[in-house]
């Protein structure tokens, strides 16, 4: 698997053979607090970056989940439907959110690196 | 106040109805007027009771209100001598300070302030009576909505047995001085802990509790806020009481608008603002306040949907641009679980 990357959206992205996998930041969980329900995106649809595609509704409010990079929805985390809290225990690993078929890498190696994210947090 | 401490909402949450847990509310208003003839005359004009007849050490839920019978604010009033003094102690909204402050001066210029040199402290749950036992003389015979004077450290602290979470609880108005060492006596406790301000909210709600800015505002009546019950019946032919004729006839006649309690009937969140629809597009009503409810495992939410509106018949939520259907629940959510008589009543 790629080196994890991460957006300004705080979402973060990792490549395997084209296939993208999406999540929140860790950072994120942590200032959304406990979260109790997820809208998943729609399997099939294809996406721009930035497009708004689902939703992470905690107990403090509703956050959009932003497309990192262009490309097909084909799977998502099924598991974050009876138990949003996953993201809240594991937000990098068992709380994936959806997984991508990318058509522009380019895209992804524009995104911040673990490092880089550290540093933009902390601005 | 921060939204929560470090083991989050839904922890805290549960730790109260579960055990207790202490909030830290020192932002809010609290204020001691001289029990004075002529003062509890002038205030007479914005609040519903019959402030000459309150009884000592006792609480009471009231209102300010204007002169169409709208809520300025809502406050706890407690009758209580101090030092042999007798005053009016009132406990009101933080975000109403400068509009409240200004009706109390107006009544009573020597009103005295004492948010700044008292802390006021919640702590609430099951467990509080014995938590708070351990550190400050509770008689027996407390009930809910009973207050009276009490030591810490030499202290002279305000006890009341009251809160705002739908369980037996205390409020206490410390002295600075005396605030650190009181919380940290109460935190040796290791079934309490400090919780935050969306606790706070999502237990109130659960209580079909009203929030000020929410379901109550200026243009909002005891009445069609379902508060009644708190108004002094009398008072309401009194033509010296703000908006008395309005709310009188709001009494004998129908209203346009009623409260609701309301259930997410799938995982959507209701929050404050959302509209409400009938199951032809028709716009009913609107979310005041809505929160996830750690007790029922479901969003819940308060609103006001028109009178004419039957409530046999489905009502949907807009969330998201999509309506949702959603379930009348009655007020309260959960049980209330307050003391009275010696035993804990609902």
């Amino acid at each position: 698997m790629s080196e994890k990357k991460y957006t300004k959206d705080h979402e973060w992205v990792s490549i395997e053979n084209e296939i993208a996998t999406i999540g929140i930041s860790n950072h994120a969980q942590e200032s959304l607090g406990d979260i109790v329900f997820i809208e998943l995106p729609s399997v099939g649809n294809t996406v721009k970056a930035k497009d708004e595609i689902c939703v992470v509704e905690s107990v403090k409010a509703a956050s959009d989940i932003y497309a990192p990079i262009d490309g097909e929805i084909i799977e998502v985390n099924n598991n974050l439907e009876n138990d949003a809290a996953i993201i809240n225990q594991d937000a990098e690993n068992e709380g994936w959110i959806f997984k991508m078929k990318i058509s522009d890498s380019n895209q992804y190696s524009d995104l911040m690196s673990e490092d880089e994210y550290k540093q933009f947090l902390e601005q | 106040m921060p939204i929560n401490y470090k083991t989050g909402i839904i922890n805290e949450h549960k730790n109260v109805r579960n055990h207790s847990g202490i909030f830290d509310v020192s932002h809010m208003g609290q204020i001691l007027i001289e029990n004075n003839e002529s003062y509890l005359h002038k205030l007479e004009k914005y609040i519903p009771l019959q402030l000459k007849n309150l009884i000592k050490n006792r609480s009471h839920y009231s209102f300010l209100l204007n002169k169409d019978g709208g809520v300025i604010d809502d406050l706890i009033i407690s009758n209580i001598d101090i030092k042999d003094k007798s005053y009016l102690y009132i406990v009101y909204n933080a975000s109403r300070k400068k509009e409240d402050e200004e009706i109390f001066i107006s009544c009573a210029p020597n009103a005295e302030k004492i948010y700044n040199e008292n802390c006021l402290f919640a702590i609430q749950g099951p467990d509080s009576i014995n938590v708070l036992k351990n550190i400050i003389d509770i008689p027996n015979n407390m009930n809910f909505f009973d207050i009276l004077i009490s030591k810490y450290n030499n202290s002279e602290i305000i006890v009341s047995r009251s809160g705002y979470t739908g369980e037996d609880g205390f409020e206490l108005s410390v002295p600075n001085e005396s605030a650190e060492n009181l919380i940290t006596d109460l935190l040796k406790n290791e079934n309490t802990m400090l919780c935050g301000l969306g606790s706070r909210d999502s237990l109130r709600l659960e209580a079909g509790l009203s929030l000020y800015g929410h379901e109550l505002n200026e243009n909002i009546t005891p009445i069609e806020a379902g508060l009644s019950w708190a108004l002094d019946k009398e008072r309401l032919e009194d033509k010296n009481l703000n908006g008395n004729k309005i709310l009188s006839d709001q009494l004998k006649n129908k209203l346009s608008n009623k409260k609701i309690g309301l259930i997410s009937t799938n995982k959507s969140m209701l929050r404050d603002g959302m509209m409400l629809f009938d199951n032809n597009n028709n716009e009913i009503g609107k979310i005041t306040s809505g929160c996830f409810s750690p007790n029922l495992n479901k969003s819940i939410a308060i609103g006001y949907i028109k009178s004419e509106f039957n409530t046999d018949n489905p009502i949907f939520c807009e969330i998201r641009k999509k309506l949702e259907l959603v379930k009348i629940n009655n007020l309260p959510f959960v049980k209330k679980n307050y003391k009275k008589n010696g035993s804990v009543y609902e």
